[in-house]
């Protein structure tokens, strides 16, 4: 079974070596890390991820920009896309995986549980989500 | 030799009364030895008093005047002429027939010949200056009033303009903590995942490392809830419904302190609420009843709910909504406990963020900071005072109907 490829997209490295590092002990994940959020298109047409988990807040280009960008672009536009962000709180949560509706898509708060990001991506990828 | 003397010689008493009716001050004089009959009457006196010189003379002041004036005058003249001295009256009031109150500002002087007494009054209206000066008094105090309501208002602005920069800080703050807490939380997942044999005190290091993230969390998350205005979804909602799920959820800290709830609500009560936000704020306001109870023999919390009309009854602690006016159906929430209630210095500040009287780590003291916004977004306001038969702290909730 071919693993699943996730592009995490923070400006912190950190925080995207730790995903990498907590995602890939679960097994069945392979990450690949942007920390410069302008190098997000050309890092994704080279890695073809399966789903892209993006920063909101970063310098340059912000996560809703990284967003619009991917939608423009004809080849990544089906990408799903998750965002992380430390803007919203917990109890605006609307499920049970601690997740809320915006605008721009799901968000998903910090700090959030390596658990709740694998049950994230996987509803999303089977379509519940 | 005096100029009087000169007068009287040449002239005799004849002008006497036509210089007294040109006075620009009454003039009167009674015989103390004849019941204070009126011997004399001035036409200044005529015009103050409204009463003709041919009916005041040979008459006393009960004839003149009300019961009440005559018995004042009386009284006074008798004590002129007991202590046989002048005596300046600056203000006395004479009430007459036709104008209203008129202020006098009167001399009353005894005189003493042979067995006779007469007692000559000499008076300047002074209704004028004295109605001026009691309406300046009146302005006066309004102007008073007004300042304090200003600096109400003042305070209260100060107030909101603190709490707004304690929100834009905490926002800020939130999202700066809340990214160090995340690779925290990720990093003690890692070792607890990898460090696969741990001794009691390493499971001890990590859950302990594990509680402090959730509490910091917690904390952090209450900031946001109290600086952003957060989405809501509000719907009519049943009330007794919705209070009696919040008081499910707390059936076992109820239960474990054995404290008894009672439900006071009326039927069919419906509010326009988001559910959850304001499930929050009755689970919230409810806990602080419950914590309250700790040390108490037999712990009571009571809940009412009634439908009513705004009245503008404003007390200690009061939170007034931006858009209840007097006269519009409300509903109202009351929770009230038997505790210990709070003490009035206490009062204005429960709402302020961080104010708590819990132990560190105990209570953020965002809770009641929070519950007060979420009222104020739903347009009604909370008061909390102390509950005038259970002694403890009553808060009360209301929103338009």
């Amino acid at each position: 079974m071919s693993k699943i490829k996730v592009l995490a997209i923070d400006d912190e490295p950190g925080a995207t070596r730790m995903m990498k590092i907590n995602l890939e002990s679960l097994g069945q994940y392979q990450v690949e890390m942007v920390n410069d959020s302008t190098q997000s298109i050309a890092t994704a047409l080279r890695f073809r991820p399966d789903i892209i988990l993006l920063d909101m807040v970063m310098p340059n280009l912000d996560g809703g920009d990284v967003k619009r960008l991917l939608q423009e672009n004809e080849e990544l536009k089906d990408i799903p896309v998750l965002f992380l962000t430390a803007l919203v709180s917990d109890s605006d949560t609307s499920s049970d995986v601690s997740l809320v509706e915006s605008g721009d898509g799901i968000m998903i708060p910090k700090p959030v549980k390596t658990e709740v990001l694998r049950s994230c991506i996987e509803q999303t990828l089977s379509g519940v989500l | 030799m005096d100029a009087g003397g000169d007068f009287s010689e040449k002239f005799g008493l004849k002008h006497y009364q036509s210089i007294l009716d040109n006075l620009p001050v009454a003039v009167f004089a009674k015989d103390a030895t004849d019941e204070f009959r009126f011997l004399l009457w001035n036409k200044k006196q005529e015009t103050i008093s409204t009463i003709p010189r041919q009916r005041a003379l040979g008459r006393t002041d009960y004839d003149l005047f009300s019961q009440e004036s005559a018995q004042y005058f009386r009284e006074m003249d008798e004590k002129i002429v007991r202590s046989g001295k002048p005596l300046e009256i600056p203000e006395e009031i004479l009430e007459t027939g036709d104008r209203d109150e008129v202020y006098l500002h009167t001399y009353k002087i005894p005189i003493f010949d042979h067995d006779r007494t007469i007692l000559v009054g000499i008076s300047e209206d002074v209704t004028e200056t004295v109605t001026n000066r009691k309406a300046l008094q009146k302005a006066s105090r309004t102007i008073q009033a007004k300042e304090q309501e200003i600096e109400k208002t003042q305070l209260q602005l100060i107030q909101i303009a603190k709490l707004e920069s304690i929100g834009q800080l905490a926002a800020g703050v939130a999202h700066e903590v809340k990214n160090p807490l995340n690779l925290i939380l990720q990093g003690v997942e890692y070792l607890d995942r990898t460090i696969t044999e741990k001794d009691e005190n390493t499971a001890f290091v990590i859950e302990e490392m594990n509680h402090a993230i959730t509490r910091a969390t917690k904390i952090i998350n209450e900031l946001v809830d109290f600086s952003t205005s957060s989405r809501f979804d509000k719907r009519e909602c049943d009330l007794a419904g919705l209070l009696d799920g919040v008081l499910l959820m707390l059936r076992h800290d109820c239960s474990r302190l054995d404290v008894q709830i009672d439900r006071d609500f009326a039927e069919g009560l419906t509010v326009h609420v988001d559910q959850a936000k304001f499930e929050q704020v009755i689970l919230n306001v409810v806990i602080n009843a419950i914590h309250a109870l700790r040390d108490v023999a037999q712990p009571r919390v009571a809940i009412t709910t009634r439908k009513s009309t705004y009245s503008d009854e404003r007390s200690e602690g009061v939170r007034t909504g931006k858009q209840i006016r007097i006269g519009d159906p409300i509903v109202e929430i009351e929770i009230g406990d038997n505790g210990a209630g709070i003490s009035p210095e206490h009062l204005d500040k429960v709402f302020d963020p961080f104010f708590t009287t819990k132990p560190t780590g105990v209570g953020t003291g965002l809770g009641l900071s929070v519950v007060r916004k979420i009222v104020e977004l739903h347009d009604g306001f909370i008061t909390i005072t102390n509950h005038p038969t259970l002694a403890g702290a009553m808060v009360k909730i209301v929103l338009p109907e």
